[in-house]
């Protein structure tokens, strides 16, 4: 789930915004406000992915040199939304942006192109084979085991298998689970006599 | 403040269509669909689409899907442009899908599997041949179902008497194509005993990341023309 926080004096480009997001995949408008003080008291509680701002929120002075207010918070993506002219020495700071006219789509392929970048920073690569574990996983998810039929039988959450599958994918590169059950017995997990 | 960049001015009717493919490579696919055939010397992208009986904006139109990432035309752009004429060229993609691409692409798979121990070469071609299942049905159902309720809809422009499908019903997946072609493309790389031929992988490996690109920008054109519009269509009729 990417959380995303808005700043934005407007009362009508923040409701506007946050309607737009909700057709946004696996995303969550989680704090909106219209001023720095509270933006600033609430963000280091909120773990946001993406800061939608505008920059006129900031003082002319501070303006250029805004990305520093946000040292603190160095996984924090900032989008600017752009509702009148700036210098592209301020437009610069920012990892998209977000103009007035602009339609779903385009707000879509903006967020979706940061959240990317996140993702790609963020994803060191993972050369570790698959732990024990999710062997262990991977291997109920051949045997055509369901998420809670495979923490019954490890003994574990379902949340912590759902991680355990994010990680499988993650390694593997390989979303189906058909694909996996190829992995699983072209690796020597298990035998095709197990696959139901 | 906007700085976007315009690509369809890089990709103008005037340009000579060899210099457009040699700087777009994955244009070439979409030629023989539109029935251009190779050989045109230095005719430009406009001469041939007069030539060939193409609109010139349908080209333009599946050129920018194919170059520009994020471009969604909007429906203004696809007013313009022959509608039936697409739904000809979706259909033609999915034929030349099933009779060249993907039997080249099995072509490969037999030469690679049969050296393996039968036990896992059996498997692969199991998922392969469950895969394009997949993907015949899908291709049928976009052309028993989509693509004649779109004529449908474009014949009779107040389309009152056309059985109404929602939508949603059209929102398909072609991400599942895609996925699993990725996951297979992944097994083939990274899984399979490094004894097999390796120039034969690799041929096969090159192949499907061509189709896989391919694929996903029939999906892109399904996505950002082909539903829009019969959305617009649907909206059109109501009033």
């Amino acid at each position: 789930m990417i959380k995303i926080v808005i700043a934005e004096p407007s009362q009508m480009l923040r409701s506007g915004l946050a309607c737009l997001l909700r057709d946004v995949p696996d995303s969550e408008v989680v704090f909106s406000t219209d001023n720095l003080n509270a933006l600033f008291s609430r963000l280091p509680a909120l773990h946001a992915d993406i800061l939608i701002i505008n920059p006129l929120l900031f003082d002319y002075g501070h303006r250029a040199t805004l990305r520093a207010e946000f040292d603190n918070y160095p996984e924090l993506r900032l989008i600017g939304l752009v509702t009148s002219y700036l210098e592209s020495q301020q437009l610069r700071q920012f990892s998209g942006i977000i103009e007035l006219n602009d339609d779903l789509q385009r707000v879509k392929s903006t967020i979706n192109l940061v959240v990317n970048t996140l993702q790609s920073e963020g994803d060191e690569p993972d050369t570790d084979p698959l732990s024990d574990r999710e062997k262990e996983v991977l291997i109920c998810l051949s045997k055509g085991l369901k998420n809670n039929e495979i923490a019954d039988t490890l003994n574990i959450s379902v949340h912590t298998v759902i991680t355990h599958r994010k990680n499988i994918v993650r390694k593997t590169g390989i979303k189906s689970v058909a694909a996996l059950t190829v992995y699983a017995i072209l690796n020597n997990l298990i035998e095709e006599k197990d696959i139901i | 403040m906007n700085n976007r960049s315009d690509l369809s001015s890089r990709l103008s009717p005037k340009m000579k269509m060899a210099d457009a493919i040699n700087q777009y490579h994955s244009l070439l696919t979409v030629l023989p669909r539109l029935g251009i055939p190779l050989g045109f010397g230095e005719k430009s992208v406009e001469q041939l689409c007069a030539e060939h009986h193409v609109s010139q904006t349908l080209f333009t139109l599946i050129s920018r899907v194919y170059i520009e990432q994020d471009y969604y035309p909007s429906i203004e752009e696809l007013r313009q442009c022959p509608m039936a004429d697409i739904l000809h060229y979706l259909q033609q993609s999915h034929q030349d899908y099933l009779e060249n691409k993907f039997p080249h692409i099995e072509q490969h798979l037999n030469t690679l599997l049969e050296p393996m121990d039968k036990k896992y070469s059996t498997l692969i071609a199991n998922f392969y041949q469950e895969f394009k299942k997949e993907v015949v049905k899908h291709f049928e159902y976009e052309e028993k179902v989509v693509f004649p309720y779109m004529r449908q809809m474009l014949s009779e422009n107040e389309a009152d008497n056309v059985e109404h499908h929602h939508k949603s019903a059209f929102q398909q997946q072609h991400d599942d194509i895609e996925d699993t072609l990725n996951d297979l493309t992944n097994l083939l790389l990274k899984y399979i005993p490094a004894e097999v031929s390796s120039s034969e992988r690799v041929d096969m490996l090159l192949d499907m990341y061509a189709l896989s690109n391919d694929i996903g920008k029939h999906a892109m054109m399904e996505d950002r023309i082909l539903l829009p519009y019969i959305q617009y269509l649907e909206s059109q009729s109501h009033d």
